[in-house]
């Protein structure tokens, strides 16, 4: 131990002669720990912050969209409009399907929404039903929740996101005052708790929630709906419900064998998919420039050590000549040149990791810290040290006393 | 008594490129523990040589040579390095401290390499430095040291895994002849405590220091004399 402190403490006072040179050539090392430490914890943060929308979005969710959309990534591009999802099918849903817990059929639209000299120009209204809050994962700050007795007397109550609350009162308490929502006075029961932004990047918070019933009736004029959001009894259920659901909507649209359906089972893995895969294409080109930043860090190493053992010519000798064999000048070349990259690691992994705390700020990820790539990185570091200080720490064997002492 | 080295009919011989240059031309040689000998000659006459082979830095290209009744022909290089370690201590012309080490750490660089660790290690380094006066400087690096005071910081390095042999290549051949006279002084003082001490020089006064003087001319020993 003594002795591995006393030689390192000796390698620092060489390396002092080349402090631009090692600093130069341990960039590549930085770089390397630098970009597999971001990454890592980027990837982390990714997979964190999707489970965490997935959860937000609601417990054991399926999503049931009237007509056919792409199933791809977080937006979902409609491609073919049908008008017969409705509220009876959320019914037939929850009452004979037993792995559905709930069913909230909900239809939306943008309004302009007024309020005195107030005017947001298009703020999204969904209808919706009383168990909307329970499976879709809306809580309510002040007031009270639309109830059944709302929905079937088609009373013109709103709740209203906080933002909205924000725009249209300010400090002021919004409950029991009545806004115009379109052409229809509405008075607010409620404000909802803050949410963020959704899977898509949406704002929650600046929405308005009416009763489905007046939302058809008053503002759509219609009686077919936009989504029903299915919840499932437990995560086990949902795969087998998907498929009951599928083939109930069938029969209650009359959907034939041969064609296809008129509604969209939207499955949330899916959704997430895309981002997943661009974070892993990140990822992938992240480790391939830190393979490249560690091949030149070693080089860079590997030259450093070079000059280092060239300088400690006398040394080595000396060295030899009290008694050192081969291996103990080996191990302490190889104890260098791995201190000197593992010190270079050590920084970039520090840069890395704040890099990553900044950018998972900026992007709202929640931050991360991925140990298995933190350890990646020390790996790697000490690795292209330990690879970069053989030749050098072979070629140091190969001086001999009696030369040293020759010359 | 054994002796401590002994050699029969040792040669070196050095290649160079298509050339081999005989530089020992058959060494006959024994000396016993506690001696205290010179090895002379002039420049380029092998001197040099003949202490790396005694000191097992080199290897005989024929002959015998027993070190503390070991055959030496034939040992690994790292079964060398473990004998020079525990038996042999070197001093230079050039004192060859590691300037990045401070005093202290250059006395304990062969404690380094020891097979079995031994305790008190540092006490007896230090003990060393007192034993030359230069306990206060152990902290200092030996460039703020003067020529004389580095020698001497070496011959604590060459005693510090206390050898049976003290091998010294014109030790004094950078030094003034004052600060000679005192590190032929601090040998003599290590041959009086036992140890066994070869000097080599080509300066009758330093070599007159010595018990015994073995002239050597040409690769060949010529003259043997008890001073
Ligand atoms: N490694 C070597 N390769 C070639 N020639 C050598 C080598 N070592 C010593 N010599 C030659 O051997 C002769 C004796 O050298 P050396 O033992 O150093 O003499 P001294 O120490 O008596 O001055 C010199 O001519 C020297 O050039
Ligand atoms: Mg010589």
């Amino acid at each position: 131990m003594k002795r591995i402190f006393l030689n390192l403490k000796i390698a620092l006072g060489s390396l002092g002669n080349f402090k631009l040179r090692t600093a130069l050539a341990t960039l590549g090392v930085v770089f390397g720990t630098f970009s597999l430490v971001v990454v890592g914890n980027l990837s982390d943060s990714l997979a964190l912050k999707t489970e965490q929308e997935i959860a937000n979005l609601g417990n054991n969710l399926i999503i049931v969209v009237s007509g056919q959309v792409r199933r791809h990534g977080p937006s979902t591009p409609l491609i073919s409009r049908a008008t017969n999802l409705t509220p009876g099918d959320a019914e037939a849903i929850a009452n004979n399907l037993p792995a559905a817990a709930r069913a909230a059929p909900s239809g939306f639209k943008a309004f302009p929404v007024r309020r005195g000299n107030t005017v947001l120009k298009a703020i999204a209204v969904n209808g919706v039903t009383p168990d909307f809050g329970e499976v879709r994962n809306f809580e309510i700050a002040a007031g009270t929740p639309i109830t059944e007795e709302d929905n079937r007397l088609q009373r013109k109550v709103a709740l209203i996101g906080s933002a909205t609350a924000e725009k249209l009162f300010g400090e002021e308490n919004p409950i029991g005052k009545t806004i115009l929502i379109w052409r229809v006075p509405c008075q607010i029961i409620g404000v909802m708790a803050e949410k963020g932004a959704d899977i898509a990047g949406n704002d929650q918070d600046n929405q308005i929630f009416v009763p489905l019933k007046t939302f058809l009736r008053n503002f759509v004029n219609q009686e077919n709906v936009n989504i029903i959001y299915v919840q499932a009894v437990s995560v086990e259920a949902i795969e087998p419900l998907r498929k009951e659901i599928e083939a109930l909507l069938r029969v209650r649209h009359g959907i034939r064998k041969e064609m296809k359906d008129d509604f969209t089972v939207l499955d949330l893995k899916e959704v997430t998919a895309l981002k997943s895969q661009a974070m892993g294409l990140i990822s992938v080109l992240g480790r391939i420039a830190a393979a490249a930043s560690f091949l030149i860090g070693a080089l860079g190493i590997l030259s450093i050590m070079i000059l280092i053992v060239n300088e400690r010519r006398v040394e080595i000798g000396i060295r030899r000549a009290v008694g050192s064999r081969k291996r103990d000048i080996i191990l302490q070349f190889l104890l260098e040149s791995s201190f000197i990259s593992v010190s270079g690691g050590i920084i970039g992994m520090a840069a890395g990791f704040l890099m990553s705390l900044a950018i998972a700020k900026v992007l709202g990820y929640p931050a991360t810290v991925s140990v298995p790539g933190l350890l990646l990185a020390f790996a790697a570091s000490a690795l292209s040290g330990i690879v970069a200080g053989i030749y050098p720490s072979f070629k140091a064997t190969q001086i001999h006393p009696v030369d040293i002492i020759r010359s | 008594m054994t002796p401590l080295c002994l050699m029969e009919d040792v040669r070196k011989t050095f290649r160079m490129g298509d050339d081999a240059v005989e530089v020992l031309k058959g060494i006959d040689l024994e000396i016993v523990p506690g001696e205290f000998a010179a090895i002379m000659g002039t420049s380029g006459s092998g001197k040099s040589t003949l202490m790396n082979l005694i000191g097992c830095l080199d290897v005989p290209t024929s002959g015998r040579y027993l070190l503390a009744g070991r055959e030496v022909l034939g040992l690994q290089d790292d079964d060398l390095s473990v004998l020079r370690n525990a038996h042999i201590g070197f001093v230079f012309q050039s004192f060859y401290l590691l300037p990045y080490a401070t005093v202290l750490e250059n006395v304990l660089l062969p404690t380094l390499y020891r097979e079995k660790t031994v305790a008190h290690t540092e006490e007896r380094a230090v003990e060393l430095l007192r034993l030359i006066g230069l306990e206060a400087r152990m902290r200092f690096r030996p460039n703020r040291l003067s020529g004389g005071e580095q020698q001497r910081v070496a011959i604590c390095r060459a005693l510090m895994n206390d050898p049976e042999l003290l091998l010294a290549d014109e030790p004094t051949g950078q030094l003034d002849s004052k600060t000679a006279a005192e590190i032929m002084n601090l040998l003599a003082k290590m041959n009086e405590r036992g140890k066994t001490v070869i000097v080599v020089t080509h300066d009758p006064a330093i070599a007159a220091c010595a018990k015994r003087i073995i002239r050597i001319k040409d690769g060949v020993i010529v003259d043997e004399q008890a001073a």
